[in-house]
């Protein structure tokens, strides 16, 4: 297991920021989601060892988060927050922040130009990061997580700021991290569609408590697939033949959702046909992490606790 | 962007251990600030007039004070010298005042803590940069100002072996208590410009009025020296060389001076420990 | 001149820095999404649009009006700016009714529009609290209402969803959508396509200073001719597909991903469209899946700029 944990509370004064959080994270990468005030970045901070629990315990790649020193021996943490010391230049921050972490010299120097490579930062390794572009800075957080090639990542919004061709790169590299199989990663954002490209697993929170928790493939994939039809043209007339035809249908704002059964495919091409209208999509009601996640948190805060 | 390199191989070699660790974080600080402008004039004039001054006293001291007795207790003038003083805390707030207050402006202690690293080690190694820094005026102006009156017969050597190792007992005191203030004031606030203006109104604040208040001229009553740490640390130094004592008990200046310190660490480590590495 | 914004060769400098460079589009009913890599010329727009800065060139009307020190203007404005950096001190109310008496509204007035905005938004239980006590989806929603209070006809928003957790992130969109329903214009810019997706199909796409495309985003992505439209369609019979989509001359090229799926690559996918459903049903084609993996805005920005 990457991190187990079992009762882990943590109060500050009258919020029970983590409440009785107990789960058990597989090793790969995960995505950490919820709402605001969920407990991500308290549960985070618990799992870092920078904060003792209330009560409870945990343990993270085999170690006890009493003592955060050999878990952050393992663990490259990449803040959202900008963290950077602007007067030094980018591959004198990451040698740094390597050998804080105990590599020799020249080791550090070494693997931060290693990193940096494959992060993509160039000759801008030379310059003060106080001249360097959000995009930069943000491959540079991720460069200083990297150097001292730790079992787990903990991302904690990477591609915030980032434009979207930033964002498209960021998430290629993470994606090969992930990829990489010996490799670890905990992914933390709101943006799920992130979460969902890069994640095999995911952990839902709010409220200080695992609301869910599983693959992701076997919890999108929910009971009651419908099939999804978005179309062009007339919606009217091409909704009738399918009713006329015995079929149930919900509309949806690009066309409408019907419960798969026999022969359902092949009238909506006839249907599409006899009334002009044009099939722009066919398929799974696929949905998305982000409309999963809003359901279960509405199932959740619905349920009364 | 470059994914021609292969992803990694886990690294083989066994990390090193904490005081490695620290020691990083104190050779990278020391070689930064000595290429900022501001400390190396601090570092250089301090020590430079620091040491000159102290000489030049040694060596006029038959004239100038004729009835000073040259022994042990003669150490104590240079360093009872305002120019120590004025220094210490230039050096203080020039390079002290940024060393936490700058990681938490940028806040790189989030980088920091996410090391395998403890507060204290945080803690401890900006310590070890400051006081090697204000050592070089609190320490070394004393130490090489006995070695050079010694080097120069101009008193013995029993007096002079001693001499240095009160300067350097006393000296450490000076350093450990403006290096702990320092570092207090500087874990309190983001911008550095407040943490040195608290330096230089615990030094000029504190020193001035209320040794002026303490003379015979005004309210005249020496027990408020206890509330200048520069007059605490003078009256643990003049017993220490064997000068003429001073108004208040050295034993009580001593403690106060402890205290203060001990004080001011204990709150640093925990303002540190309540620091938030990871943002909501 | 029909469009809400009305832009003609507009371009603006700082010194030798480009901000917009003979800017040219004409956008803004309903809902529009503005999208480009950083430093494209996104801020001097809208810079330009609330009247803080002054075309060096070019003529610039926002609700058929010059926006330059036009005060009766800047009333029809809302006006979200990205900086998250607010008054920390004063609580969601006060806030939203503070920037609503600068407008000159009353005091009375300001209390009432300023309740009935954060309700909208979805801030009415926290508006007793500090701004600083507040989560970056609360602020953003904080901004928010104090862009709609004074019922603008036009909203002006920079990255408004920026790390506003999900919920937040429905109740922005469906505020966003609801005005615009109700007749406001929304302009929005954010880095995070597929948000603008879920709105609108209106953007404008700058890059380098100029509007290197605006107008609906499948229509702009039928127009990148060097890309053709791919689509995918899955089949348990695919080269019986492929066969009766051969005689078609649009199509460009076939390939067999995988055993169960044909992907097709047309030149007009209109076209393509229109004509598909009769030829499936006339050769009794089995298909159980079609669906078009480029036809997005984020294939549409990694095309035209990279």
């Amino acid at each position: 297991m990457l991190v187990e944990t079992a009762g882990l509370t943590k109060v500050f004064g009258e919020v029970r920021a983590v409440d009785d959080l107990s789960v058990a994270i597989p090793e790969g990468a995960i995505g950490l989601v919820g709402p605001n005030g969920a407990g991500k970045t308290t549960f985070l901070r618990l799992l870092l060892g920078l904060l003792k629990p209330t009560a409870g315990r945990g343990r993270v790649l085999g170690h006890d988060i009493f003592d955060g020193i050999p878990i952050r021996e393992q663990v490259g943490y990449m803040p959202e927050h900008d963290c950077l010391l602007p007067e030094m230049t980018g591959i004198g921050l990451v040698a740094y922040m390597g050998r804080v972490s105990g590599l020799d010299r020249n080791t550090a120097m070494s693997r931060a130009h290693d990193v940096l490579q494959f992060v993509g930062v160039e000759e801008e390794r030379y310059r003060k990061i106080a001249e360097y572009s959000t995009g930069m800075k943000q491959k540079i957080k991720l460069a200083q997580a990297m150097v001292h090639d730790p079992k787990l990542y903990i991302f904690d919004e990477p591609t915030t700021g980032l434009d979207p061709r930033g964002r498209r790169e960021m998430l290629d590299l993470l994606r090969l991290i992930a990829r990489s199989g010996e490799r670890n990663l905990i992914l933390s954002s709101h943006l799920l569609p992130d979460v969902e490209t890069i994640c095999k697993h995911v952990v839902i929170l709010d409220g200080g408590h695992q609301i869910a928790a599983g693959e992701l493939q076997r919890l999108l994939s929910g009971a009651g697939d419908r099939l999804r039809i978005d179309i062009r043209g007339n919606y009217g007339d091409f909704a009738r033949h399918l009713t006329d035809a015995g079929f149930e249908i919900e509309a949806t704002p690009r066309g409408l959702k019907s419960p798969r059964r026999p022969g359902l495919e092949a009238e909506v091409f006839r249907a599409a046909r006899a009334s002009g209208a044009e099939v722009r999509y066919l398929g799974s009601e696929i949905r998305s992490l982000e409309e999963l996640f809003l359901e279960i948190l509405d199932r959740e805060r619905a349920g009364g606790r | 962007m470059s994914i021609s390199l292969p992803t990694y191989k886990l690294r083989e070699t066994p990390l090193l251990g904490r005081r490695q660790r620290v020691l990083a974080i104190v050779s990278t600080g020391l070689r930064r600030e000595f290429r900022r402008p501001a400390a190396i004039f601090a570092i250089g004039v301090g020590s430079v007039i620091t040491t000159v001054t102290s000489i030049v006293l040694l060596l006029l001291a038959p004239l100038l004070l004729p009835g000073q007795r040259l022994d042990l207790s003669f150490f104590f003038l240079p360093v009872s010298s305002p120019t120590i003083l004025f220094f210490v805390t230039l050096m203080a707030s020039v390079v002290g005042a940024g060393l936490i207050s700058d990681d938490l402006d940028s806040m790189a202690i989030s980088l920091y803590l996410s090391r395998p690293i403890s507060h204290g080690d945080y803690v401890l190694a900006k310590a070890a940069i400051l006081g090697t820094l204000v050592a070089t005026i609190a320490i070394l102006p004393l130490m090489i100002t006995a070695i050079v009156a010694g080097l120069l017969g101009l008193f013995p050597w029993d007096v002079v072996l001693p001499a240095i190792g009160v300067s350097i007992a006393v000296g450490i005191l000076l350093t450990a208590f403006y290096t702990t203030i320092t570092l207090f004031l500087s874990s309190m606030t983001r911008r550095k410009a407040y943490a040195a203006a608290g330096v230089f109104a615990i030094t000029f604040g504190l020193t001035v009025p209320v040794e002026v208040l303490a003379s015979q001229g005004s309210i005249g009553n020496p027990v408020l020296l206890y509330l200048s740490p520069w007059d605490n640390f003078l009256a643990v130094a003049r017993v220490a060389f064997g000068a003429a004592p001073a108004p208040i008990d050295w034993s009580a200046s001593l403690g106060i001076l402890l205290l203060i310190m001990v004080l001011a660490g204990l709150v640093t480590n925990a303002r540190m420990r309540s620091m938030e590495v990871v943002a909501g | 001149m029909s469009g809400v914004v009305e832009a003609r060769e507009i371009s603006k400098w700082y010194g030798e820095v480009l901000g917009l460079n003979a800017f040219t589009v004409s956008f803004g009913k309903g809902i529009t999404g503005l999208v480009g890599p950083n430093g494209a010329g996104k801020s001097t727009l809208f810079k330009l649009l609330i009247g803080q800065l002054h075309v060096d060139q070019g003529d610039l009307r926002v609700l058929e009006e010059d926006p330059w020190n036009n005060v009766s203007l800047k009333r029809k404005l809302g006006y979200c700016p990205e900086s998250n950096q607010l008054y920390g001190w004063l609580t969601g109310e006060e806030f939203v009714e503070a920037l609503l008496r600068l407008e000159g509204i009353s005091a009375r007035d300001a209390a009432k529009a300023a309740t009935a905005a954060l309700k909208t938004v979805g801030l009415v239980e926290a508006r007793h609290r500090r701004l600083r006590t507040y989560s970056r989806g609360m602020r953003q929603r904080a901004k928010l209402a104090q862009a709609l209070a004074h019922e603008p006809d036009l909203l002006i928003l920079d990255e408004p969803l920026s790390g506003a957790d999900p919920v937040a992130r429905v109740h922005i969109l469906d505020t966003i959508t609801d005005f615009s329903r109700e007749g406001g214009h929304v302009l929005m810019s954010t880095h995070v396509l597929y948000e603008v997706e879920r709105v609108t199909n209106n953007i404008v796409l700058i890059h380098n200073g100029k509007a290197i495309a605006s107008g609906d985003i499948h229509a702009i992505r039928a127009l990148i001719d060097e890309h053709p439209h791919a689509v995918r369609i899955a089949t348990s019979a695919p080269r019986a597909v492929a066969e009766a989509l051969t005689g078609l001359d649009h199509v460009v090229s076939m390939e067999f991903p995988s055993p169960q799926e044909l992907l097709v690559r047309t030149r007009r996918p209109e076209a393509f469209y229109r004509e598909l459903p009769g030829i499936i049903v006339d050769r009794s084609l089995e298909v159980h899946g079609l669906e078009s993996p480029d036809d997005s805005l984020e294939a549409v920005f990694r095309y035209l700029v990279g």
